[in-house]
């Protein structure tokens, strides 16, 4: 797998070396740097996951949003998953960057989040698992956003 | 104070609702606003643990919102109520805050 690394902000690299290393999370930033410039959503998933949406099943994976939301700088976001999975992210294909967050899971995490994301327009969300099993799990979502968010 | 955290306890789960005061700022809003996009800050990574068992990691970008709240859940097992959940966020350029409140 190539690796375009379009980072050029230090300020990155020195946030991640603040993390402490006793609590042993995970830091998706560290490990896949180029997921958080990527601008569309297999872009994302391949350097998150190394797969794309077409190599994921649409199943096991729920996001739920309002049809409407009136405020693109705030859309609530529910996302859950019923496999058991090691990471669970939320992406969406209209912001300058598609990943939104990634949950990295444990043996007691669940895979169950709400979130108040922004979203410049309308558009869709994406929530993908990646299963234990190796599988890509998702739900997909698509919204009108009244007021778009990127603005603040 | 910086982070606002419950935690429930309800039957075999661990429910959490945080809140970060944090701006949120993204690329184009400093850019917008400041005139430099190297004055975006937002919080790039939030955690969370309970005697150092890590029951919470999220990274994190621009796209969340202002004051970002997020609710997670945790198997109970080896939890018990008045153990204390530990969160810390850290931003783009490096500030690090921490919050606890006791599972209840």
């Amino acid at each position: 797998m190539q690796r375009r690394n379009f980072l050029t902000l230090g300020a990155v690299a020195a946030a991640t070396a603040v993390v402490a290393p006793a609590l042993q999370a995970a830091d998706e930033r560290k490990a896949h740097p180029d997921a958080w410039t990527a601008k569309t959503v297999d872009d994302a998933l391949k350097a998150l996951y190394g797969k794309t949406l077409a190599d994921a099943k649409e199943a096991n994976v729920t996001v739920k949003t309002p049809d409407v939301a009136s405020n693109g700088g705030a859309v609530p976001v529910d996302m859950s998953c019923d496999v058991e999975c090691e990471s669970f992210a939320l992406l969406q294909d209209v912001n300058p960057e598609s990943c939104v967050v990634v949950f990295d899971q444990n043996d007691v995490t669940i895979p169950k989040n709400s979130v108040k994301i922004k979203m410049k327009k309308s558009g869709s969300v994406y929530a993908v698992a990646k299963g234990k099993d190796g599988n890509l799990y998702y739900g997909k979502k698509t919204l009108e956003v009244a007021l778009g968010g990127c603005e603040g | 104070m910086g982070m606002r955290i419950k935690a429930k306890l309800k039957g075999d789960v661990v429910k959490v609702k945080a809140m970060a005061k944090h701006p949120m700022m993204t690329y184009d809003i400093a850019e917008k606003k400041t005139g430099s996009r190297d004055n975006a800050n937002f919080i790039t990574h939030w955690d969370g643990n309970v005697n150092g068992k890590v029951v919470f990691d999220a990274s994190t970008s621009q796209f969340l919102s202002k004051n970002p709240i997020v609710k997670y859940e945790f198997k109970a097992a080896g939890f018990k109520k008045g153990d204390k959940l530990v969160m810390t966020w850290v931003d783009l350029k490096g500030k690090k805050k921490t919050g606890h409140a006791k599972i209840k």
